[in-house]
């Protein structure tokens, strides 16, 4: 261009970019640079809006021809009529007066000479949408009255999609943090972050119930007053960063109230990616309930431990009481057995020549050797029934009260007995403890009713007394005074002279106890010249088996 | 003559030994009895041990023996009787004061061939030692290898 050439030559560069700016207007080389641009749309409109101009990047970008607007439509014609809306409220609050939700709205700042750029929703002519970035300028005269506005806009999509896809990564990576933090928070064990100088950086929830502090509490604070012997926390800090981690070190935290916890300490250094130390994460584990748990199992080992030595002490003591009653029943006897022989034997030797008396006294004493010796095998089976194991059987009473009177054949021999024996239950027992029992009743029965001729003995059962069967041996024989019936079970106890009725004064307090051991009751009723029933109770078998019988 | 004794009675109490012979002694078999005071003692005399060493070598045709004894009890004296092919044919009958069930009990494992407890009563006494000592010495078969009866009498 002759100008330009001609400007560079002779005259001064301010003055020459002068001549260059009025020459560009002049030649319309900026406007028409402007309105073949394909990458900016620029609409000019007049000072009501009406499109005036509409260049080839906004037929590009919108899809109407110039034509198709020019003199016809108002910007506002082709933008999102919500966002206009929003846009003049927005603007009406601002500025405290009315704009409408048209053109004004979009021009309204550039009309104040306010430099105005916004986001806006375009429509194209096919009803698409895309988001653009408006510059709004108004067009002033010489006099400076607005002629006109241009709205240069780019089309926003590519940036959008870049901000649309950073949201999204964004939200994701608070996503990930929130999900990391979850884990955090719901571990059970206190969980804290602190730097290589043990002061609190990150705690979560249990941590504050630990401690009874509040998580801004806590942070900034030292590890170490959390705990009661802080000299041992910052040794822990200090072994975590010397070797690493540390594991199961043991400290008790005291929280705010004073509630102290035994907690099991772990810990690990952490590093950035520069793999420089950044401070140390710790967990606390609450060993509260193991330690109870530790306590328990460590007191039930000392009561095993008590009761293994007392289940000892009682077989030592059972095996001394063994011990006893052997020697009794093999020592204690000897002599008595000797007493007996050699009397019998000195009878022999001086047969018919001794006074009646002296035989008499010998007899005596033969006598009263045997009577010890029944009362030592009463006294040992009287102690052997304390230590015996209770078996647990069905035992058919029926069929052992007929043994049981076939086994004292002799004490009946000779004697005129009626016997009454009613159908009698199954029941649940020792058998040749109940023998016994059965033995001593009906021998006491058959015993004290010598008297009577002919004597009867009744055996039967009389109900039921806490879900176990009475069952009870009767006879018509002396009796007892009842003011005297509790003296019938215990040991040596009788209510007749020896001279009347034998007997050591065992039999019945034997009953007792082996009917104890069973878990029944036994109990005695008669007066004198009466009789006497003897009662007693046992477990019933089950019918199953009862039936069987 | 060294005659020839068919009884051994292991007893360590001089009166219950006493009684026994008292007992036996009306009916000829007292002098049948060698009485020894231990399971020691019985032992020697089974295996013409100690002082028994000269003794003739024909064993007894029954033993009565006492359980509760100094040195070597009854129930190991037992054992070891019948733990030997060449006595365990030797009846043996325990005579003692226990009718504790396991001395019963244990007796019968080890194979004795019956078992007395000793009777409070002297008359009683008298009675089982007879009988007891009537069946196995006199009823009683034993196989030839054992005592020979017909050497009793010479």
């Amino acid at each position: 261009m002759p100008t330009t050439q001609k400007g560079a030559g002779d005259a001064s560069d301010a003055s020459i970019e002068t001549r260059h700016a009025e020459a560009l207007l002049t030649t319309g080389a900026l406007q028409s640079a402007i309105f073949n641009s394909a990458n900016f749309s620029s609409i000019a409109t007049d000072a009501k809006g009406v499109i005036q101009i509409f260049n080839v990047g906004a037929e590009r970008m919108l899809g109407y021809t110039a034509a198709e607007v020019t003199n016809k439509i108002t910007p506002a014609d082709i933008s999102d009529p919500h966002e206009v809306i929003v846009r003049a409220n927005a603007l009406s609050v601002e500025f405290g007066m009315p704009i409408a939700p048209g053109f004004e709205a979009l021009v309204f700042k550039a009309s104040h000479e306010i430099e105005d750029i916004y986001e806006l929703t375009y429509i194209r002519k096919d009803g698409s949408r895309f988001p653009a970035v408006v510059s709004v300028t108004a067009l002033r005269d010489s006099q400076n009255v607005i002629i006109g506005y241009l709205l240069i806009g780019t089309d926003n999509t590519a940036r959008q999609e870049v901000e649309d896809e950073r949201k999204k990564l964004d939200q994701g990576l608070r996503d990930q943090q929130f999900y990391t933090r979850s884990l955090i928070e719901s571990n059970i064990d206190a969980l804290m972050t602190t730097d290589p100088g043990g002061i609190i950086t990150d705690v979560q929830k249990q941590t504050e119930a630990l401690t009874g502090c509040t998580r801004d509490e806590l942070i900034g604070a030292p590890f170490k007053n959390y705990f009661t012997d802080p000299g041992r926390a910052e040794a822990g800090i200090r072994r975590v960063l010397a070797e690493g981690k540390v594991t199961n070190y043991e400290l008790t935290a005291r929280a705010r109230d004073g509630a102290q916890t035994v907690v099991s300490y772990n810990a690990t250094t952490f590093h950035d990616r520069d793999r420089k130390l950044r401070g140390v994460f710790a967990s606390a584990r609450d060993m509260t309930e193991l330690k109870r748990y530790e306590h328990t199992v460590q007191q039930n080992e000392i009561q095993r431990g008590r009761d293994v030595a007392h289940a000892k002490e009682l077989a030592v003591v059972n095996q001394e009481l063994e011990a006893f009653s052997y020697s009794v029943s093999h020592d204690l006897r000897a002599p008595l057995r000797h007493i007996h022989g050699y009397v019998e034997m000195l009878r022999v030797a001086t047969s018919g020549q001794l006074s009646d008396k002296a035989q008499h006294y010998l007899t005596t004493i033969a006598e009263a050797s045997v009577e010890m010796g029944d009362l030592i095998d009463d006294l040992l089976a009287f102690s052997r029934v304390g230590r015996a194991e209770i078996g647990g059987i069905p035992v058919y009473l029926g069929q052992l009260v007929q043994d049981v009177i076939r086994g004292l054949e002799m004490a009946i021999h000779g004697r005129h007995i009626v016997w009454q024996i009613a159908a009698l239950p199954t029941v649940i027992g020792d058998v040749s403890l109940l023998k016994q029992v059965l033995t001593n009743l009906i021998d006491n029965a058959i015993k004290y009713s010598r008297t009577c001729d002919p004597a009867t003995i009744e055996i039967g059962c009389s109900g039921e007394e806490a879900g176990r069967v009475i069952l009870f041996v009767r006879d018509n024989g002396v009796g007892f005074d009842m003011q005297y019936a509790d003296k019938l079970f215990g040991v040596f106890q009788r209510l007749h002279r020896p001279e009347e009725f034998e007997g050591t004064g065992i039999g019945l307090a034997t009953v007792r106890r082996i009917i104890g051991r069973h878990g029944g009751r036994v109990w005695a009723e008669g007066g004198l010249n009466k009789g006497a029933t003897f009662y007693l109770t046992l477990e019933a078998a089950p019918l199953s088996i009862g039936a069987t019988a | 003559m060294n005659r020839l004794k068919r009884i051994l009675l292991v007893e360590d109490s001089a009166r219950d030994a006493e009684l026994i012979l008292g007992a036996l002694d009306p009916h000829q078999l007292a002098g049948e009895v060698v009485h020894v005071r231990d399971g020691a003692e019985a032992l020697d005399y089974l295996y013409r041990r100690g002082v028994f060493a000269d003794r003739p070598d024909t064993q007894p045709i029954l033993i009565l023996l006492d359980l509760k004894l100094p040195k070597v009890d009854g129930l190991e004296v037992l054992r070891q009787i019948k733990g030997d092919a060449g006595l365990k044919k030797i009846p043996i009958v325990m005579l003692t004061s226990s009718r504790q069930e396991q001395d019963l009990v244990r007796s019968y494992e080890l194979g004795v061939n019956a078992y007395v407890v000793k009777p409070m009563k002297f008359q009683d006494f008298v009675e089982a030692v007879k009988q007891v000592s009537g069946f196995w010495a006199v009823i009683n078969e034993v196989p030839e290898s054992l005592g020979r009866r017909e050497n009793n009498g010479a």
